[in-house]
């Protein structure tokens, strides 16, 4: 018999072990909850439920609408900050860019209930629910936006620019078919690390909206005090939106073009 | 050499647990104790616990911690304290879990270990239950032990448990009137009811108890608007400055005595059945009623500053918000936390109806429990029925236990009754909650009648209008949650309309230019007509 040798691959247990206890057994998990009645009988019950239920379906919607909204408001924000930071001659860009991923360190609800005490004071809280929901999960995702956009803005090559100045592009004509197209994999990487989160961050639609914004995560929520079914079935329901549309932002490419956009 | 050591320790360290075995076969045995309850809901010592209060004292301004003597936590205090727990006395305060083990081991000369865990909803404690897990005790909310009954998952709790006559026996022996005969006359429906037992005094030993009703700010609320009742919530003068709860029963309650308002202040509150008929109204749950709440429920979304769970107090004490939705031991701490700020808070519980709420302590079905954990769990609500410790509980927790007596009501008049100069206090009559044996009278300063006190221990005639809402039972329950849902959830506005087609025509248009943009002359690249000058470093000479 061979003694048991130790390979590069001996490394990967540790990750395997995760990945199966941790990702593939819950989400068998939820399967199966979704798929089950209160007697864990097979039942199409909680599917049928969810689609001829209009409430649950514009919640979806809505949430969607929401993250959209949030999605283009932190990139529009993003990009301009990535783009400065990256190309400019600063020699403490580096302390710039820390200044905008701090934030990160203090905890997330210590954060929001700071919002939500500014918000009050300017006299938003109560009166402007949907728009401080949107405030704050632009506020709370912005850095996971700029930070991939840093990465790629900052790896294009010098000479690609002047190559375009050479060939008479103007610095508006480089930005759109120099720049905006080798930070496609940043955008992509950004988008889905904004979209999908801001879909189900209820407690910032909790703390900022006062509950009177409802988000799909709040349901999902709500739903796992009472049925774990239904909770089920629509945390599934999501699973099936956030593939898709991390498939459509290209979330999934990780090949070279990616250029480390993919954090 | 370094190796060695480090196989010594290694072995050490595996031997540490097997020692500790062989110690638990020698003869003594341990029993473990499985305990299930509210996050913050016992007294767990240290600041803020009552024998730490009652011994410290903090200065204002420089925060130093003295020492000082205290009337109640006397010498007696804590030479009983010694001799019934077998532990030294420690003016910082110890845990009740902890203190319950040394109590047990002196009491009846066995170990008993308790493993304490908590849980933040009856709904997790539920489905902890339904996932197999196991616990010996554990604290539920009213309806929930309903629920618990009706599917068959409690024990009963032991017959010798409600006898008087045992010294041992501190929760019959103190347990308030007013509550065991609540608990008495409630009927469950039990699923296996061969027992015969079908009372929640048969499965359930009561811990803390309260009301719900309306905190609201004095200086920014008329009084006169109070008369409203609960229909307060989607009065247009208060918009934007009430909250309600984000949890479905407690919403449906409100919504249920808004539509019910009429016919519950018609009812004769001097009518012996008075309590029985709101409980009746309070509980209705047809699908016409259903319906009817939705319609009232969307009103009072429209009107309220937003649902909450935990915001509510701080933003009473704020200011941001006016009234506010609240369980009676939530009320009593926002009316403290406002004090200190020098804000006044009132509660209310308004005409029509209150909710009045219990948790209790249950033992969940499990055939392999043995006779001595079944002991220790009756032994464990006995000891925190004794009265000391239900006041060191009530002052930790802040919520109003079960018990009542002669030390509770000392400990209540302590805190809440006037000073003895003070001439415009009040008669506040509490007998019918702390015993029959005598009357049992606070005089109070006359805004205690709307504060504190009054959420503590309503008197007697307003207990009168709270109804105990029922488990609603599987069918009911589904209805009432997708009301919710309908409640909570969102509709398509003509916001969302634009934005979904705003970002459908965005990818098709860039889908449609990315495919077929070559062929279109406008978006081809057009050659330039003349190249501009590229600033150029000037070659340097080799």
């Amino acid at each position: 018999m061979k003694a048991p040798r130790f390979s590069r691959k001996t490394l990967c247990i540790p990750y395997a072990v995760f990945l199966l206890f941790f990702v593939l057994v819950p989400m068998a998990v939820i399967f199966v909850y979704a798929f089950t009645d209160a007697d864990m009988h097979f039942s199409f019950w909680n599917f049928i439920n969810f689609f001829s239920d209009p409430t649950k379906i514009f919640t979806v919607i809505y949430s969607v609408v929401i993250a959209l909204v949030t999605t283009v408001i932190t990139l529009l924000i993003a990009y301009p900050t990535a783009y400065i930071l990256a190309r400019s001659k600063i020699k403490k860009r580096n302390v710039l860019l820390l200044l905008f991923v701090t934030p990160m360190w203090i905890n997330f609800v210590l954060r929001i209930n700071a919002i939500r005490e500014l918000l009050n004071w300017i006299g938003l809280l109560g009166t402007a629910n949907y728009f401080n929901t949107i405030f704050g999960m632009v506020y709370d995702f912005l850095p996971f936006m700029i930070l991939p956009l840093y990465t790629t803005i900052q790896k294009i090559d010098e000479s690609l620019y002047e190559a375009s100045a050479d060939l008479g592009g103007n610095r508006l004509t480089t930005f759109f078919r120099v720049t905006v197209p080798l930070s496609m994999p940043g955008i992509g990487s950004g988008i889905t690390m904004v979209f999908l989160p801001s879909m189900t961050n209820y407690v910032v639609s909790d703390m900022l909206g006062n509950s009177k914004v409802t988000i799909i995560g709040k349901f999902i929520e709500t739903y796992f005090g009472t049925d774990w079914h239904m909770g089920s079935m629509i945390a599934l329901i999501l699973l099936i939106v956030v593939f898709f549309s991390a498939w459509l932002s290209g979330g999934f490419k990780a090949d070279e073009t990616a250029r480390g956009a993919n954090l | 050499m370094k190796k060695r050591i480090g196989s010594i320790a290694l072995s050490a360290l595996l031997l540490f647990p097997m020692l500790g075995m062989l110690s638990g076969c020698g003869g003594e045995k341990t029993v473990t104790l499985r305990v299930y309850n509210w996050e913050e809901y016992i007294d767990e010592g240290g600041k803020g616990s009552f024998v730490y209060d009652e011994l410290h004292e903090e200065d204002e301004t420089t925060h130093k911690v003295t020492e000082i003597e205290s009337d109640i936590v006397n010498a007696d205090y804590m030479e009983r304290y010694e001799r019934e727990t077998g532990r030294a006395f420690n003016k910082n305060g110890y845990d009740l879990i902890d203190d319950f083990e040394h109590w047990y081991k002196t009491q009846y000369g066995v170990n008993v270990r308790v493993e304490y865990s908590t849980f933040g909803t009856n709904e997790d404690m539920y489905n902890q239950l339904k996932l197999g897990n196991k616990y010996d005790l554990a604290c539920p909310s009213e309806y929930m032990i309903m629920k618990l009954a009706s599917e068959g998952m409690l024990d009963p709790l032991d017959e010798s448990f409600f006898d008087e006559t045992d010294e041992n026996n501190h929760y019959i022996r103190n347990v308030s009137r007013f509550i065991q005969d609540k608990f008495e006359a409630g009927e469950l429906e039990v699923s296996d009811s061969d027992t015969g037992k079908k009372h929640w005094s048969d499965y359930a030993a009561g811990y803390m108890w309260g009301t719900t009703g309306l905190v609201y700010n004095p200086e920014t609320v008329d009084e006169s608007d109070l008369e409203q009742g609960w229909n307060i919530m989607r009065y247009p003068k208060y918009k934007g400055k009430v909250t309600t709860k984000d949890n479905v029963r407690d919403s449906y309650f409100v919504a249920l005595a808004i539509r019910y308002r009429t016919e519950l202040l018609a009812l004769d509150p001097a009518d012996e059945n008075y309590n029985a008929m709101v409980t009746e109204i309070m509980n209705r749950r047809d699908a016409e009623t259903v319906a009817e709440v939705e319609k009232i429920l969307m009103d009072i979304k429209r009107n309220i500053f937003g649902f909450e769970t935990d915001t509510g107090k701080s933003d009473m004490v704020k200011g941001t918000i006016s009234l506010n939705f609240a369980w009676s031991g939530d009320a009593v701490y926002a009316m403290d936390e406002a004090e200190d700020q020098g804000v006044s808070l009132n509660y209310y519980m308004p005409e029509e109806s209150a909710n009045l709420f219990f948790d209790g302590w249950v033992i969940p079905k499990d055939g392999g429990r043995s006779d001595e954990t079944r002991h220790a769990a009756h032994a464990f609500i006995n000891y925190l029925s004794m009265p000391r410790n239900a006041v060191r509980n009530s002052y930790y927790i802040g919520y109003t236990s079960v018990i009542g007596g002669e030390e509770m009501f000392e400990y209540t008049d302590n805190l809440y009754g006037a000073e003895d100069d003070d001439e415009t206090a009040v008669d506040y009559d509490l007998s019918y909650f702390f015993g029959n044996d005598r009357e049992y009278v606070i005089s109070a300063p006359e805004e205690q009648l709307k504060r504190q006190l009054y959420a503590q221990f309503p008197p007697q005639q307003d207990t009168l209008r709270c109804a105990v809402m029922d488990y609603y039972g599987k069918e009911a329950d589904d209805l009432i949650n997708e009301l919710w849902t309908r409640v909570k959830g969102e509709a398509l506005d003509a916001w969302a309309i634009i934005v979904l087609c705003t970002a459908a025509a965005t990818a098709i248009g860039s889908f449609l230019i990315m495919k077929f943009g070559s062929k279109i002359d406008w978006f081809r690249r057009k050659p330039k007509t003349g190249y501009r000058l590229v600033k150029q470093e000037p070659i340097k000479p080799q």
